[in-house]
């Protein structure tokens, strides 16, 4: 029985009364909540859909507690949108002792609540105001509005923003009763039709029983859910990873509709692979440390390239690496290098150097320097032939240089003179700081560091990278990478800059999965699912873009082949070989119909032509001009060859996915096998891992065996790392005097670290959380889905955004993201991503970098030992003072203090250690008033109010948190210097 | 070449701005004469004004500092440098025009409105440009537009002008920084292809001293030592792969003590000035006086502070009604500004320059206030050695349409460049591609000689 707060006619009590009577049952039921989610005949005009509307999905939960749905997965399991708008109904017979019970009802869409078939609870359409106020999208909502919400308890929790919510009294006859919850998600903005997006909000059915002033979630079973600040977020964190196990789950089960056409796919490698030549691993040189294939190819190359270093052949005098290449680089490079250039003359080889060019005959005459076209050319009095073209002539010293080294015999050997010495194993815990971050992102943890160091077994560095293998932060770490590699550049407001969908969600999600390497580029190539909610349709999206379709044609070309296209968006390409027609019919394969070169993709003929000397770029592809569907790189894959293997031949996408991702493309292998070297070796085979064409192949063998083992594991990612970091070559110790990581692999240079894996670890290492405010500006989902992103709550680097605050508002700020952002973007990550990156970030060492890790809000996070710092537990122990010095030493730079450094330490620890801990700290202050605090979002933040609670926020950002109070203040002060001083050691930098 | 991995400027292509020019020997020397004609070809229809086909010299003008105020939502032009008939936004219905009185400025002829009285007083010193225009309604597309001069590519990510103005002439003095922002950090504002080297050093509000440099905290003499003697044998023992990070660490421990952050101490200025200032704007724009001064050789000012009408310059409906106090802030500060520069014979030295997105339309929209309005609106130049003239370029009578001489942001910013003695034209490398310093920009040449 259900009793109103307004007067109820006595019929409908009569009526309401029987009902309940008649569905009362003796048993008490145990069944869960019944969520069924219902895409189909949902009518667009607000009204509701039938009460018997068909569900399209349906999974259980344990309350009538709902805040995000398990997302639909299609195709090979990526996420996809449901309908504008969805339906979702949750029911459950539920029990409740008879009595006058309170219950809510909560929401962000519009929703109604039955009980025993009748309608008892509808959130109110126009509450919160939002989302009946125009006003909410300029932002001009006043900020008092916030003052009206439910306050029903001591501890009741009040509603976060955005979401309705309504209650009553209602009489439960102590039988048990079905209760029915509809909502609405994605629901329609009523003017434009423009969907909200598909949240949930706080999707809540609490009930509080007569008599007490305590909520709880609703929930069929015996489970008792208080409704509580603490309460909703112990159960949200519960379900979040029921939640991703589901998502986890559905995606395997997409896939596995596909199985008999990937293991088809897999065949045919396996195919191809029998039928072409093997690389014949080289056999060890003798001396040299061996654990796995990869370092016979290392050694041989070695051994083979030490004969040119025999003292007889090493000549004094000028040095080709030191002195002459470096000014080749700088000044000839440009035009001549690679298999594009100017005047046919390529000065990057020996060979090509002796012969010359088109014009001038041989560039070098070994011997003699005045015969040399290339000493005539930088000296020449003649505007017209002096080179370099469009720069100041070379200095006096350089030409000095090169007559020099001509006269000498011009000798030009292929590698630096250099130490041909192999470091040795780097040590232990050296190898596993370097393994632990360049799997999982962050540096390892005091119990990662015990078990490492307990196993003795001669396998445990094998038994370390398997292990490492197996976790899901995996994921997190290759994220920064990727993002930079594709582009993906959401926008949290109005997209403009060239911005993208949030596909990190789909790469996020791959990685977990560890998909097959030619699944992944054929899912991102065929751009399906989610544009903006995380499904590789997002990189398909290029805002303010001209022709998205030949953006995206860019970065598949560099990502997947190493094939450099950019310039070919206006001209073709001064230096590669790439062609306007080639980019743009790529382009149109990926638009799957023809495509108009537009006028902003050119350059003015009549510019190319005007005057001087003869232009060097070349504009093939007037404006206007209609570009078919074609597949241009014929050279590594064609069409006849991938015929048989591509799923759906009447899908361009597809033709260009499979015609990538074919075993017969073995560029495809080779550059994904590239990449991942690249990554862990710090230098790539090919040294620009997005463009082919202006790098050498160090090891060309060795590269085409990698590419072939890839193939092998059925393009598995994590294989490829295993025989990488398992090699001698990769666990050798750095050479610090390298600048840079030797080609010939001898030994590792310092590797500055990633700025995400720099960020990462420290808050992991000193236990501080990763608290950010939602990275998100319309907090309250005022905005339709095409102008506002909601990237969720933050936990890794990877997961922040710009917040594009590009209208200088206080109120459009995220001050906690600002602060971590900050130091990020000084090591290198991008806040947006308009373009793509080749391979791995090359940042150099600047200012600012020490300067935020000393002086900035986020180092002062990390040191003060507030109650929710990892270390504050960690200090208050019962322990020898030099236990916990080497345990920080452990913990942040994972090794043992020196006995100087540990002497140090204790010198300033020591004094009032044994009185650090204070026995009775006084107890906490009150709770203030049960108000909610006000929240800005884009919807009030034109608001002077909300800007000054914005700087507010900002200024208690910068405060930081309280030191815990069980601290002595003056040893803890003691403490935090020393940690500081530890957090801002040079070694954080660099990966050894 | 990774776009990451920005390489020193090089050596170049052939570009068309240079094709065009009759190669004397000196072509590669600064350029000291510009054929315009053949490059005004490669520039859109709407820019080849009369004006631009002109042989003109290319001026390289004294200036050693740019003060850049961006004025965040868009200035009302009409409201502001480029008054027209009095209109009003309170008539029912409302009558389109400015919103204000008209008052005479130090120019015969120009006028300004009448909450700009001060600055009206010294427009000898400035040059209103009134004939700037884009197509880009929108404020983040717009902010990045009129600070990189550039339409988003795709393929590159374009440096602002302060940082190429960073990246071309550094800091005067090599103990702070060449760019400072007063505002928030974005990408607008950013180095782009030049790489963080050539960023800004930033802070949000005056009181809180820049991000990095200022200690969030106040730490004592007897714990900052303490954690030196810790981090010194750190450093001490870096190996030498570190040994460069250890320097950039001393490096900036060194602009952290008192010789830089010494001109954050606003303290030490005479109050009365301050208070001729005005408000945390005013006290920025003299933040940037002091900088200056200290050798820092790009400041970017941000006013957009929201406190005097929540909407600061995007003054849609009602963030109209309270716009009047926020162009009076604006003549305080910009007015002293001048003033204070002259005092210390600095003006001619320092270019300011006021940036904002775009412009306001004449008409009122339902609600009172203004739209946006890209096709015509002012940006404003003074000081800088300029030879001022009050105004520049003619609209039509509700400052809707360009009459006549209409200037690029390319063009605006090639003028900015060349006060400071910087050859617009030149080639910035990105990897192997040259870019020009401006998409093909041409100083205003009256402003010049």
């Amino acid at each position: 029985m259900v009793l109103f707060r307004h007067p109820v006619p006595a019929a409908l009590m009569l009526a309401l009364a029987g009902f309940a009577a008649l569905r009362a049952s003796p048993a008490v039921s145990a069944a869960p909540v019944r969520v069924e989610i219902c895409e189909q005949d949902i009518p667009r005009n607000g009204d509701w859909a039938a009460a018997d509307v068909r569900a399209t999905e349906a999974y259980d939960e344990d309350a009538f507690g709902l805040f995000e749905l398990p997302h639909k997965y299609i195709a090979t399991g990526v996420r996809a949108d449901r309908a504008f708008p969805t339906l979702v109904r949750a029911t459950a017979r539920i029990s409740l002792p008879a009595g006058k019970h309170r219950l809510l009802l909560r929401s962000r869409g519009p929703a109604r609540l039955f009980v025993g078939g009748t309608q008892v609870l509808e959130t109110p359409l126009d509450q919160p105001r939002i989302y009946t106020t125009l006003r909410a999208v300029g932002g001009e909502v006043l900020f008092n509005e916030q003052d009206n919400y439910l306050n029903l308890g001591p501890d009741f929790r009040l509603a976060p923003p955005g979401n309705r919510e309504t209650w009553s009294t209602v009489v439960f006859s102590g039988a048990p009763v079905d209760v029915r919850l509809e909502t609405l998600v994605g629901n329609l903005e009523p003017k434009s039709k423009t969907p909200f997006r598909p949240e949930l909000g706080e999707t809540v059915v609490a009930v509080s029983l007569e008599g007490s002033d305590r909520w709880s979630l609703l929930s069929p079973g015996s489970r008792s859910i208080p409704y509580t600040d603490k309460g909703w977020a112990a159960y949200e964190a519960e379900r979040r990873s029921r939640l991703a196990a589901l998502n986890q789950a559905a995606r395997v089960a997409r896939r596995g509709e596909h199985a008999a056409y990937w293991q088809r796919r897999r065949d045919a490698g396996a195919a191809w692979l029998a039928a072409t030549k093997a690389e014949p691993v080289p056999s060890l040189p003798p001396g040299f440390p061996a654990h796995n294939p990869i370092d016979h190819f290392i050694s041989a190359r070695i051994a083979a390239v030490a004969e040119d270093y025999a003292p007889a052949k090493v000549q004094a005098g000028v040095d080709f690496h030191r002195d002459i290449r470096p000014i080749l680089e700088a000044q000839c490079f440009n035009c001549h290098q690679g298999a594009k250039v100017k005047g046919g003359l390529r000065l990057d080889l020996r060979e090509h150097a002796l012969r010359g060019g088109t014009g001038d005959g041989p560039a070098i005459v070994p011997f003699k320097p005045e015969a040399s076209a290339l000493l005539q050319r930088v000296t020449t009095t003649d505007a017209e032939d002096l080179m370099p073209a469009k720069s100041d002539p070379l200095p006096a010293r350089d030409v000095a240089l090169l007559r020099r080294w001509i006269a000498e015999g011009a000798p030009w050997p292929e590698f630096a003179r250099q130490s041909l010495e192999l470091t040795g194993l780097a040590d232990d815990l050296t190898f596993l700081r370097r393994v632990t971050l360049d799997t999982v992102g962050v540096v390892p943890d005091e119990r990662e560091i015990a078990d490492f160091l307990g196993d003795r077994s001669p396998e445990r560095r094998t038994r370390v990278i398997d292990r490492l293998l197996q976790d899901p932060r995996w994921a997190d770490s290759w994220m920064g990478y990727w993002l930079d590699v594709l582009a993906e550049n959401p926008n949290l407001i109005n997209p403009t800059r060239n911005n993208t969908g949030p596909f990190r969600w789909w790469l996020h999600e791959s990685l977990l999965d560890n998909k097959p390497l030619d699944l992944f580029a054929t899912e991102l190539i065929r751009m399906e699912g989610s544009a903006s909610f995380g499904g590789p349709a997002g990189f398909g999206v290029a805002s303010q873009n001209d022709v998205p379709a030949a953006a995206k044609a860019v970065i598949i070309g560099t990502t997947f082949l190493g094939v450099e296209m950019k310039c070919a968006r206006c001209h073709d390409s001064p230096s590669h070989v790439s062609k306007q027609s080639e980019l743009f019919s790529l382009a149109a394969m990926l638009d799957r119909k023809p495509v108009k070169v537009p006028m902003t993709s050119s350059v003015p003929m009549d510019h190319l032509t005007a005057g001087g000397r003869l232009p060097l770029i070349e504009v093939t592809l007037p404006p206007g001009s209609q570009v078919a569907p074609a597949w241009p790189f014929a050279q590594y894959c064609d069409e006849a060859t991938v015929a048989a293997l591509v799923e759906q031949p009447e899908n361009h996408r597809d033709q260009v996915a499979a015609l990538i991702t074919a075993p017969q493309n073995e560029r495809f292998a080779q550059v994904m096998a590239n990449r991942i070297w690249e990554r862990f070796m710090n230098r790539g085979i090919v040294e620009s891992p997005g463009d082919w064409e202006k790098s050498a192949v160090s090891h060309p063998e060795l590269l085409r065996w990698l590419g072939r083992e890839l193939v092998r594991s059925g393009y598995d990612m994590k294989a490829l790392t295993r025989l990488i970091l398992t090699s001698h070559a990769y666990q050798r110790a750095v050479d610090p005097k390298l600048p840079a990581t030797s080609p010939l692999f001898t030994a590792p240079a310092p590797r500055r670290i990633g700025a995400e894996q720099l960020v990462d670890s420290l808050f992991a290492a000193t236990g501080k959380p990763f608290d950010v405010e939602p990275v998100n500006i319309d907090l309250d989902s005022a905005r339709p889905m095409n102008v506002s992103l909601d990237l969720g709550i933050a936990t890794r680097s990877w997961m922040l955004a710009s917040t594009s605050n590009e209208r200088d508002r206080p109120s459009l700020a995220l001050p906690r993201n600002q602060v971590i952002s900050e130091v990020l973007e000084v090591f290198g990550w991008r806040a947006e991503r308009p373009d793509g990156v080749g391979g791995m970030r090359r940042v150099e060492s600047n200012v600012l970098q020490p300067a935020l890790l000393a002086n900035g809000t986020m180092m002062m996070w990390l040191v003060r030992l507030s109650e929710d710092h990892g270390l504050t537990s960690v200090v208050l122990e019962d322990q020898p003072l030099e236990q916990l010095i080497d345990r920080l030493y452990l913990r942040l730079l994972t090794r043992r203090p020196t006995a100087a450094e540990r002497a140090r330490c204790v010198g300033i620890l020591q004094p009032g250690y044994a009185q650090r801990v204070i026995r009775n700290p006084p107890p906490p202050a009150p709770p203030g008033p049960h108000v909610r605090p006000k929240y800005v979002a884009w919807s009030n933040h034109m608001s002077s109010e909300a800007n000054v609670a914005r700087v507010e926020q900002a200024a208690a950002a910068r405060r930081g948190d309280a030191p815990s109070p069980r601290l002595d203040d003056a040893w803890r002060q003691r403490f935090e210097d020393v940690l500081w001083a530890l957090l801002n050691a040079p070694e954080w930098t660099h990966v050894m | 070449m990774d776009a990451r991995h920005v390489t020193p400027p090089r050596p170049h292509l052939n570009l068309p701005s240079e094709l065009s020019h009759p190669l004397p020997m000196n072509r590669r020397t600064f350029l000291t004469q510009l054929a315009a004609t053949a490059a005004a070809a490669s520039l859109p229809a709407h820019l080849r004004a009369a004006e631009t086909t002109r042989v003109v010299s290319l001026p390289k003008g004294k200036a050693e500092h740019c003060i850049f105020i961006w004025l965040g939502g868009g200035l009302s032009q009409i409201d502001t440098f480029d008054p027209k008939r009095r209109g009003s936004s309170k008539a029912k219905p409302s009558l389109p025009g400015t919103d204000y009185d008209l008052v005479d400025t130090a120019v015969p002829g120009v006028r300004f409105t009448e909450p700009l009285a001060k600055s009206a007083r010294l427009a000898e010193q400035i040059t209103a440009v009134r004939t700037v225009r884009h197509n880009i309604g929108e404020h983040g597309l717009a902010t990045n537009f009129i600070h990189t001069g550039r339409a988003v590519s795709g393929s590159i990510t374009y440096p602002s002008f302060g940082s190429i103005i960073a990246h071309e002439r550094g800091a005067i003095d090599e103990k702070v920084p060449a760019y400072l922002l007063i505002g928030y950090p974005n990408v607008s504002r950013g180095p782009g292809f030049l790489g963080p080297r050539h960023g800004y050093i930033y802070l949000t509000d005056t009181e809180t001293g820049p991000v990095g440099f200022s200690p969030v905290e106040r730490i004592s003499a007897e714990r900052a030592a303490r954690r030196q003697s810790v981090l010194q044998p750190l450093q001490d023992h870096a190996e030498a792969g570190l040994a460069d990070y250890a320097e950039v660490q001393r490096e900036a421990l060194r602009l952290a003590g008192p010789g830089f952050m010494r001109n954050f101490r606003l303290d030490e200025e005479p109050a009365a000035l301050r208070q001729a200032y005005g408000g945390e704007f005013g006290q920025r724009c003299l933040l940037s006086r002091r900088l200056v001064q200290s050798g820092v050789r790009f400041i970017e000012v941000s006013h957009n502070l929201n406190f005097i009408n929540g909407a600061g310059w995007d003054t849609h409906n009602a963030g109209h009604q309270n716009q009047y106090g926020l162009v009076q802030e604006l003549d305080s500060a910009f007015s002293t500004l001048i003033r204070d520069l002259e005092s210390k014979r600095l003006l001619d030295k320092t270019l300011i320059v006021i940036g904002t997105e775009f412009g306001r339309p004449g008409k009122f929209d339902a609600g009172g206030g203004r739209g946006h309005q890209p096709e015509s609106f002012s940006l404003i130049l003074a000081g800088g050695g300029l030879k001022h003239r009050g105004a520049y370029g003619t609209t039509d009578d509700l400052s809707a349409k360009i009459v006549e001489q209409p200037v690029s942001v390319p063009d605006f910013h090639a003028t900015i460049h060349a006060a400071l003695g910087i050859d617009p034209t030149k080639n910035l490398g990105a990897g192997s591609r040259p870019v020009p310093i401006t998409d093909g920009g041409k100083p205003i040449a009256a402003l010049f000689g």
